[in-house]
This record gives structure tokens, C-alpha cells and sequence, in this order.
């Protein structure tokens, strides 16, 4: 019994290691990583959504100098420790290129494990400056930096001469990085901050804090983190009558804040990269997401469509698989994308990226305000 | 004045949240009070507890019931019933078989109990928000319009005099029913309860019963205060509340009130007058001073050492 048991056991992963072998020969993997469980997952569809379908496109159109993608999907819950644990994971599958990851907290901690492994990664989503900022050679974003997002926060608020401006944010690094950056930008324009506090990611009860906002008689909020916890922020805000007009960044931007918030999340401003699903140059690739019963409006869809096409097209031009080539040849040239032309700096920051901002409606719509 | 009203609105903001530490810890404190054991899991229990009521509120919306006592009490009790049996079938699977051995076994099989009810919820009903309908709306105000005003809105009066009336219950459960003799008796000394002939095994369960049912009412309550639930909220407020019943004086009824309430006010009045940053390092500083000079807690009796 034994022996047939050691048997099989050595005839099945014989013929793994033989299948191994000839998908290794023919195919690039791309390793995939965002959250597809936890408070975030909502994003991590968006990114899973956009590389799925670029890796899609490029098969179809015959592969990278004729060799297929794969997909492998990992999954960091948003969560730092998980995300060296997933990376960690790609790097024992042999992947040498990786899209992701989504939070600033998780691509941070990963990114130190790709670029010791030699692995190219593009994050479509991660905005904190520290990422791009260790003089690493193999990390690159399609996203624009908190440093870019916060002026264009602040200098929106301090456009409509508000009285005083209180500033929130969740003590993460994400979410403390903007609003820290929207801070300086109001104090440059002369506008007073009568508040900058830290809440805790993960709580519930924020009544403290609005009877706070409500005393400190604040005319906008603005929040630094993500839209679970803006959400109970907003709701018991209407419910105290707090009457301030509340703005944060791309992460609260999505759907799950009007199922948290209700109607108090009307007249929310949110800092987005502009809606690059209404560009006309984009419509076909956008119709192709509409076919698959897919929506290519979140905010990470297209940039990690992106994200995948910039790997693509690196390895077309530089002739090779070998991260190395392909970081060069990213910096070197300039692509033609859904979202736009883009051009990398030394440190593998697009050369130019906007935000917009757009103002939320409780049936989850936006609008562009400026 | 106006320096009063504020004061006053951080005192009903911290007593509203310090009345469900309360519910939550009366689990946590019946449990160690009988077989002292910390029930982990019963965060989950309470989080359970919210997700019943919200799928009862959404299905008899779907029936087309909409007259609010007739949802809230549907709620309530397919809430009580769905967690009681939960808190029931905990203790029977993960607690009983290993009770009597040392004390980190029942410890130790709790928290597994908490990870899986956790991670059984995610998958059941995905790991996203899920907003849960604000039943009761409005509330008074006091103070003049044009300046700061003191609000208490409906909700929060519910969810006080619900504590209260919930507490009150089970005290005189507690010190005049059948059941509640037995509870005391087997919480003083398990052994001879049993050899006077106390069925323990049944009395263990009713406790389970009893914390599981309280939870499941602070589960409605929160949801509907704050309008979202999500498969982790259980673990933070189980540990607030854990913290509530150490505080109060663990395997104390009326303890796990006071330092719910002590806890709920200590965290209100730092995010209010200090910042919301120090919320947790005052209140869990405060329980460390509380446990260096009364180590049993506020109303926890002295321990005496079973011969």
C-alpha cells in the first residue's frame, strides 16, 4: 500500500514539475496583487478587473514578441503583513514582473522583497512619496503621489475662502501621508486649520469627534484615509447636524460610501484621477469591459490596465524578459496609454499626472467641479 | 454655557457607547464568574447577533412589513434566538470537551472559536460594509440655534434605557429565579453545586444562553447607530468590552456596567478635550492603573482560594 501511495506520489509530481517546465517555456507571468478580501476589496476588483482584461487583449493579439501572459492573482487583504507573505509566494512562482500592490502600507513592505529578487513591479494605485522614494530601480506606478493629490485638495478648499478648515485622518500611512500635505498646502495659502486629529481605523463610534468638529464650528472637513470609516463619519455627522462640506481623497471615492453613509454622502468632494473611462480615445477598450459586464469607471481600472500594457510594451522594446532591460526601457521611452502619455523619472514616477475634483452624490454618480 | 452644552454632549456620546460595552461585557462576566474562562468568541457572537437582525429587517421588508415595532421585535428575537443557539453550540463544541484542564486549553480553543465564526461570517456574507437601515431617527436638541447645541438623539435613548432595563432584568434573574440561585451557587463552587445535585452542565449552557441573547440585542442596537456592519466589527468591540468587564471587576454584573459606562466616558472625554489619538492609550492606561491597585476590579470580590 505504502509503495503505491509513493508511487503515485512521485508519477503526480513528476508530471507537475513536466507541466511546470512547458508553461515556464512559452509563457511571462504577471503576477497580480491587491486585496481581494478585507475592508479594501472593493478597489482590489477594480485592479484584478483592468489586468485581467489588458493580459486578455494582448493574448489575443498574439502575446508579448510572441510569448502569452499569465495571470497569477495573489491576494494581501490589504495588509502588510500578508503582502510580504503573498510576495514572497510570487517569487517562489518564478513571476518576474508584478502589477500591484493596491495599499501604500502593503506595496511599501513588498516592494523591498521584489527589488531584492530582481522583480519589476507597477503599482496602479499605492500614492504615498515614500514608495518611489528608497532610490529603488525596479519600481514604477501609473497613479500620481499624495504630494500631488494633497496640493490639489487644499488649494480646491482654499479657492472657496472657507473660515476654518479641520483635517482628519486615520494615523495610517496612506491617509495621514495626504492629509499632512493638505495641511501645509492651506497654511501656505493663509487658511487656518483649527484641527488636524488621528482617528482609529477599524472604530465605529466617531461622536466625539463630530460634537468636536461641530464646537470647533469648521466650514469643510477633510478626511485622509478610506470610506468606511469617512462613511460613519458622515452619517453621524448629518445626524448631529454638523453642517461642513467634508473632502478626501480617491480612497473614499467608490460606491461603499453611499451604502454606509446614505444620503450624507451628497455633496462629498472627492480628489480623483480624471475619468479616463469618458476620454474618446478610450471608448472601444470601454465597451470591451461593458461586454464582459464589467465597470471601467473605478478609479484603478484603467491604471492598471495600464499598468500591465507599460510591462508589455517594455519587454517588446527592450527585446527581453529580464526586469533590468525592461526598467530601462521604461525610462527611456515615452507610451501611449488609456491614461494618457507616460513618461518615467529616474525615480519611476510618471512625469506628469493629475487629479480632479469631483463631487459625490448619494446614488454613487459623480460630477466634476472644476 | 455654551462650554457646558459641549461637555454635556461628550457625556451622552460616551454613556451611549459605554451602555453596549456593557451589554457586550455582562457575556464576557457571566462566563468568567461560573467557569472562568474568557469566552473569546463572544465578540463574534455579537457580531453574529447584527448580521440575523439585518437579514430579518431586509426579509420582512421584502414581505412589505413596515410598522417599526413589528420589525424591531421580529429583529430582536431572530437575533436572540440565532446567537443563543450559537453561543449554545460554542460552548458545547469548542468549551465543554476540554473544560477542566489546564487553563490556557478553554483559552486557547476560544480564540480559535473567534477566528473561525469570523472568517465562517466572511465567507458567508462577504467582507465588505453592509449598511443597516437607521430605524429610529430624530432626537431633541437643547441650547440656542445659533450657537452650539446639545443633541441626544432618539437612538441613544433607546440604546440607554434597553441597557438599563436589560441589566435590570438580569439582576433579579440573577438573585430570585431558579435558574439564577444555581448560577450562584455553581459560580461559588462548581464541584459542590454539582454533588448537591445542581444540574451544572445545564446551568453552564443557560449562562452561554443568557450572554449570547445580550449580545445579540446590542448587536440591533449598534448596527442601527451606526448603520454599518462588517464581519470584523465583533472583534473590536469584544475587546472593548472585554476590557469594560476587567475594569468593572470580571465575573461582576453590576461591574460590567460601571466599567462599560467608565470606559465608555474615559474614551469620550479624551477624543472630546485631548484628541482622538489618545483615545485608547487613556483608556487602557486607566485600566492598568485601576488592575495595579485593585486587581480584582472596581466591584470584583477578592478571590478566595478554593481548598
Amino acid at each position: 500500500m505504502e509503495t503505491t501511495v509513493k508511487k503515485l506520489v512521485t508519477a503526480v509530481s513528476a508530471s507537475v514539475a513536466l507541466m511546470g517546465a512547458g508553461h515556464a517555456a512559452a509563457e511571462i507571468k504577471i503576477g497580480v496583487a491587491g486585496p481581494i478580501t478585507g475592508q479594501v476589496a472593493q478597489y482590489g476588483d477594480m485592479q484584478f478587473s483592468g489586468a485581467r482584461m489588458a493580459i486578455e487583449q494582448i493574448n489575443a493579439a498574439g502575446g508579448v514578441n510572441g510569448e502569452m501572459l499569465e495571470a497569477v492573482e495573489v491576494d494581501d487583504a490589504c495588509d502588510p503583513k500578508q503582502a510580504v507573505t503573498v510576495a514572497n509566494r510570487l517569487v517562489n512562482e518564478g513571476v518576474r514582473f508584478v502589477v500591484g500592490h493596491l495599499c501604500s502600507s502593503s506595496t511599501q513592505p513588498a516592494s523591498d522583497i521584489y527589488e531584492d529578487e530582481g522583480i519589476l513591479m507597477v503599482t496602479p494605485a499605492s500614492t504615498s512619496p515614500d514608495i518611489t522614494e528608497r532610490g529603488y530601480e525596479l519600481v514604477f506606478r501609473t497613479i500620481g503621489l499624495d504630494s500631488v493629490q494633497g496640493p490639489v485638495a487644499g488649494n480646491y478648499i482654499a479657492s472657496l475662502n472657507p473660515e476654518r478648515v479641520a483635517i482628519v485622518h486615520d494615523k495610517q500611512q496612506y491617509g495621514e501621508g495626504i492629509a499632512t500635505a493638505v495641511r501645509d498646502t492651506l497654511k501656505d495659502a493663509g487658511v487656518e486649520v483649527a484641527l488636524f486629529e488621528g482617528i482609529t481605523a477599524g472604530d465605529m463610534d466617531f461622536s466625539s469627534l463630530v460634537t468636536k468638529l461641530k464646537q470647533a464650528d469648521v466650514d469643510y472637513v477633510y478626511y485622509g484615509g478610506y470610506d468606511p470609516e469617512l462613511g460613519l463619519i458622515l452619517r453621524q455627522s448629518r445626524q448631529a447636524e454638523l453642517d461642513a462640506v467634508f473632502m478626501g481623497p480617491e480612497g473614499v471615492g467608490n460606491k461603499n460610501i453611499n451604502t454606509i453613509a446614505g444620503d450624507a454622502a451628497e455633496g462629498l468632494l472627492v480628489t480623483l484621477p480624471p475619468a479616463f473611462d469618458k476620454k474618446a480615445e478610450n471608448q472601444e477598450l470601454v465597451k470591451a469591459f461593458q461586454d464582459k459586464g464589467e465597470d471601467p469607471s473605478g478609479p484603478f481600472v484603467l491604471t492598471s490596465y495600464t499598468a500591465v500594457q507599460l510591462i508589455a510594451e517594455g519587454i517588446e522594446q527592450a527585446e527581453s524578459t529580464d526586469p533590468f532591460d525592461v526598467a530601462a526601457s521604461l525610462r527611456s521611452n515615452s507610451f501611449n496609454t488609456p491614461i494618457g502619455t507616460v513618461e518615467y523619472d529616474e525615480k519611476g514616477d510618471m512625469k506628469s499626472f493629475e487629479f480632479v475634483v469631483y463631487e459625490w452624490h448619494s446614488d454613487g454618480s459623480k460630477t466634476p467641479v472644476n | 454655557m455654551q462650554d457646558l452644552l459641549y461637555f454635556f454632549q461628550q457625556l451622552i456620546n460616551g454613556l451611549t457607547i459605554g451602555s453596549t460595552y456593557a451589554l457586550i461585557a455582562i457575556g464576557y462576566t457571566m462566563v468568567y464568574g461560573i467557569i472562568g474562562m474568557i469566552n473569546f468568541a463572544h465578540g463574534e457572537i455579537y457580531m453574529i447577533g447584527a448580521y440575523t437582525a439585518l437579514i430579518a429587517i431586509t426579509g420582512l421588508a421584502a414581505l412589505g412589513i413596515a410598522w417599526l415595532p413589528v420589525i424591531l421585535i421580529v429583529a430582536l428575537v431572530c437575533a436572540m434566538i440565532v446567537s443563543s443557539s450559537m453561543g449554545w453550540a460554542v460552548e458545547r463544541v469548542a468549551y465543554r470537551p476540554v473544560r477542566g484542564r489546564h487553563r490556557l486549553i478553554p483559552l486557547i480553543s476560544a480564540i480559535g472559536m473567534s477566528i473561525f465564526l469570523q472568517n465562517y461570517v466572511h465567507l458567508a456574507q462577504g467582507s465588505r460594509n453592509i449598511g443597516f437601515p437607521a430605524l429610529i431617527e430624530g432626537g431633541f436638541r437643547f441650547g440656542s440655534a445659533d450657537s452650539f447645541q446639545t443633541s441626544i438623539s432618539y437612538m441613544q435613548i433607546t440604546i440607554f434605557i434597553t441597557t438599563l432595563v436589560c441589566m435590570t432584568l438580569l439582576s433579579l434573574f440573577i438573585s430570585r429565579s431558579r435558574i439564577g440561585r444555581a448560577c450562584r451557587a455553581v459560580s461559588q463552587d462548581l464541584g459542590m453545586a454539582n454533588l448537591l445535585g445542581i444540574d451544572t452542565n445545564r446551568i453552564i449552557s443557560a449562562t452561554f444562553i443568557i450572554g449570547a441573547a445580550l449580545a445579540a440585542v446590542a448587536g440591533l442596537l449598534l448596527g442601527m447607530y451606526y448603520g454599518s456592519i462588517d464581519p470584523l466589527f465583533g472583534f473590536i468591540a469584544g475587546l472593548k468590552a472585554f476590557t469594560a468587564a476587567v475594569l468593572g471587576g470580571i465575573g461582576s454584573i453590576p461591574g460590567a456596567m460601571l466599567g462599560g459606562l467608565i470606559l465608555g466616558v474615559a474614551e469620550s472625554m479624551t477624543s472630546g478635550y485631548l484628541s482622538g489619538e489618545y483615545k485608547d492609550v487613556v483608556s487602557f492606561g486607566l485600566l492598568i492603573l485601576i488592575l495595579l491597585f485593585k486587581p480584582t476590579g472596581l466591584l470584583g470580590k477578592p478571590e478566595v482560594e478554593k481548598i
